[in-house]
């Protein structure tokens, strides 16, 4: 108080002004940088809140019988009541996708890093893969009705679902490849090249050694995006499973899969046998479980390519 | 026995450098795949879609462009003549991913600024997995809670207005689900453009004197904008292909809301171009399926301009 009374006098307009726009630009600053906090933690406590709502109704959702979905013996069956099927044929295309698309993928990108030269060639793939990358899954899906379903024959079934998959989820394995090959130091290869290898021999045994960890981060981040589709599958795979043999590896039969089952109990006619409640509550577990799955791959992603990485560098 | 052994090594780099070349092949041919697919899809769809120009009982394209009875199948008229007025649902689509983008930019560029301005480092530990858990979020699971929590609550927030028992589906709770599903897509790519730009840039801005706030305002946000457009761009083209979410809280409707220049618009049932494939392809056959084509032809065409759009504001970038 009686310091800035003394100051007072010594003031001139000059100094009065510049004062005025210190304390304005302190203000903008405080209110901006308030206003950034608040937004980002309500986008964060609405993600937090969209979990945690999930698996809430996972656990609480029950129909006739009082035990929740998730505690159910039944939700794990192959009944009407139960996702056993779905779980297994969820499983089932994930891996069969990943047989396909692992390999092709990987041989792709194995192209692009290593062997292609900058050129009109390595422009056009690139400009394919991210054209691939925008095309929306139901019009995949569409496509894959056509192309394998119809003209390679395959119908309605897993290998159309798979096939599919493939071509969905081409362009993000790729990218993901791509990084894990790039992240290899240079002086490897060139080292490896200066011993007198030749390129398939420096890839075989140098580059795809220390790219393992990328890889399978990379292998594990696609496997999450395989499990959520469903767009792209309702009209390859099938809306519903054959009455029985779900549990067989033959790949040309239809079925449905965790995601399909959700949007098919909620949206489709209720399946006969069940009431509309137990619909709702088979929903809400499958859908629990699928958040539950996914967070496991997530975080198992993280965590195991960074374990494999110790072991690959310290051994 | 010396020539031998020479014979013998040149033999094997041979097989060394043939090997080399069958390897390179079979890469190449793994990247080639990717380009016949892309060309394959254009072709395969856009050549049954055009179909529904030419054949006979289809359409004419100022009807399918111009009208907004949407109606293949002929059912809803006694004649059962089928009409193929897609402007609704091409309407729909449009609408609900402007006013997502709309919501979702903003949210995404706070977030952004926060992760790579703002934030503690110990907090984005925590963010960050979060955020790459809601990129790969299964469209169904947001649209199962989007039906089970949103709907309810979007009923009873307008039932006042709307008198309508069916008030929560629509553009509305379309949108808002939406938003939940390209907001985390625009953040991360945010980020990168902000993490993109040096430090030198924001040390010379604070060293001119500049508030914080400032240095994010006039420095950062320009030097990174080509990115951050290409990143609303991403969230436009996963917005307008966005099936399942969208498809469980559309409701589903053959004609346009009424009214429609008012607030009850987006409060009524209504559809869009990938909720009308997904829930009536199934059931089609002949001219009626081109229908169907023609409209997921539409969907090629629009996310690939968004694509091609992105590519030439990426040639802009200033820093990568």
């Amino acid at each position: 108080m009686s310091a800035s009374n003394v100051m007072q006098p010594l003031k001139t307009g000059y100094e009065k002004s510049a004062a005025r726009l210190l304390r304005r630009l302190h203000l903008t600053n405080g209110i901006a940088i308030g206003i950034i906090w608040v937004l980002a933690l309500f986008v964060a406590f609405l993600f937090i809140g969209i979990i945690v709502q999930l698996v809430f109704q996972g656990f609480t959702a029950s129909a006739e019988h009082s035990t929740p979905v998730l505690l159910d013996p039944n939700f794990y069956g192959t009944t009407e009541l139960g996702i056993g099927s779905e779980l297994f044929n969820t499983f089932y295309i994930l891996i069969l996708t990943e047989i396909f698309l692992f390999p092709i993928a990987l041989g792709a990108a194995i192209y692009t890093v290593e062997y292609a030269k900058q050129g009109p060639l390595i422009s056009i793939i690139r400009f394919a893969a991210e054209t691939l990358a925008g095309v929306p899954s139901i019009v995949l899906g569409l496509f894959g009705v056509i192309l394998f379903g119809s003209l390679f024959q395959f119908h309605v079934s897993r290998l159309t679902g798979a096939l599919t998959l493939l071509c969905l989820n081409f362009p993000i394995a790729l990218r993901l490849f791509e990084d894990a090959l790039t992240s290899v130091p240079r002086e490897l290869r060139e080292a490896s090249l200066a011993l007198g290898s030749t390129r398939w021999h420096t890839i075989r045994t140098v580059v795809l050694p220390s790219a393992l960890p990328g890889l399978i981060t990379g292998l594990i981040l696609s496997a999450g995006k395989i499990i959520g589709e469903t767009a792209a599958l309702v009209f390859t795979m099938g809306e519903t499973n054959p009455f029985s043999g779900v549990f067989t590896l033959n790949p040309f039969i239809s079925s449905d899969t965790l995601t399909i089952r959700i949007w098919y109990l909620k949206t489709q006619d209720t399946p006969p046998g069940i009431s509309s409640a137990e619909a709702s509550a088979i929903a809400a577990g499958a859908a629990a479980m699928l958040i539950l799955i996914l967070l496991v791959i997530n975080l198992g992603a993280r965590g195991l390519g960074r374990y494999i990485q110790r072991r690959v560098t310290a051994a | 026995m010396q020539q031998v052994q020479r014979q013998s090594l040149t033999g094997q780099a041979g097989q060394r450098r043939m090997a080399d070349q069958v390897a390179r092949s079979i890469f190449f041919v793994c990247a080639l795949l990717l380009v016949l697919v892309i060309a394959g899809i254009f072709f395969f769809v856009g050549q049954n879609a055009l179909r529904l120009f030419f054949e006979k009982g289809g359409a004419t394209l100022a009807g399918f462009f111009g009208r907004t009875t949407w109606d293949p199948a002929g059912v809803n008229n006694d004649a059962g003549t089928p009409m193929y007025g897609a402007a609704g649902l091409i309407l729909g689509s449009v609408v609900i991913t402007f006013f997502s983008v709309l919501i979702a930019t903003p949210l995404s560029l706070a977030v952004a600024l926060f992760f790579n301005e703002v934030a503690p480092i110990w907090l984005v530990r925590i963010f960050q997995p979060l955020l790459e858990i809601f990129v790969g979020m299964p469209s169904v699971v947001i649209g199962f809670l989007g039906l089970v929590i949103l709907v309810p609550f979007l009923q009873k927030l307008t039932s006042p207005f709307t008198h309508n028992p069916a008030g929560g589906f629509g553009w509305g709770a379309a949108i808002l689900v939406l938003v939940v599903m390209i907001m985390p897509t625009i953040s991360s790519i945010s980020i990168d453009a902000l993490r993109a730009v040096p430090d030198s840039v924001r040390e010379a801005s604070l060293a001119l004197g500049s508030t914080r706030w400032q240095m994010m305002y006039r420095a950062i946000l320009p030097a990174a904008l080509p990115m951050l457009a290409t990143a609303v761009i991403f969230g436009m083209a996963r917005a307008i292909g966005e099936t399942l979410a969208v498809a469980m809280v559309l409701g589903g409707s053959d004609s346009l809301p009424s009214p429609l220049l008012s607030l009850q618009a987006f409060f009524q049932p209504n559809a869009n171009i990938t909720q009308t494939i997904l829930n009536e392809f199934q059931e089609t056959l002949g001219v009626e399926r081109d229908a169907y084509w023609m409209l997921a032809f539409v969907l090629l065409v629009i996310s690939f301009l968004f694509v091609a759009f992105s590519r030439y504001l990426s040639g802009r970038k200033v820093y990568k």
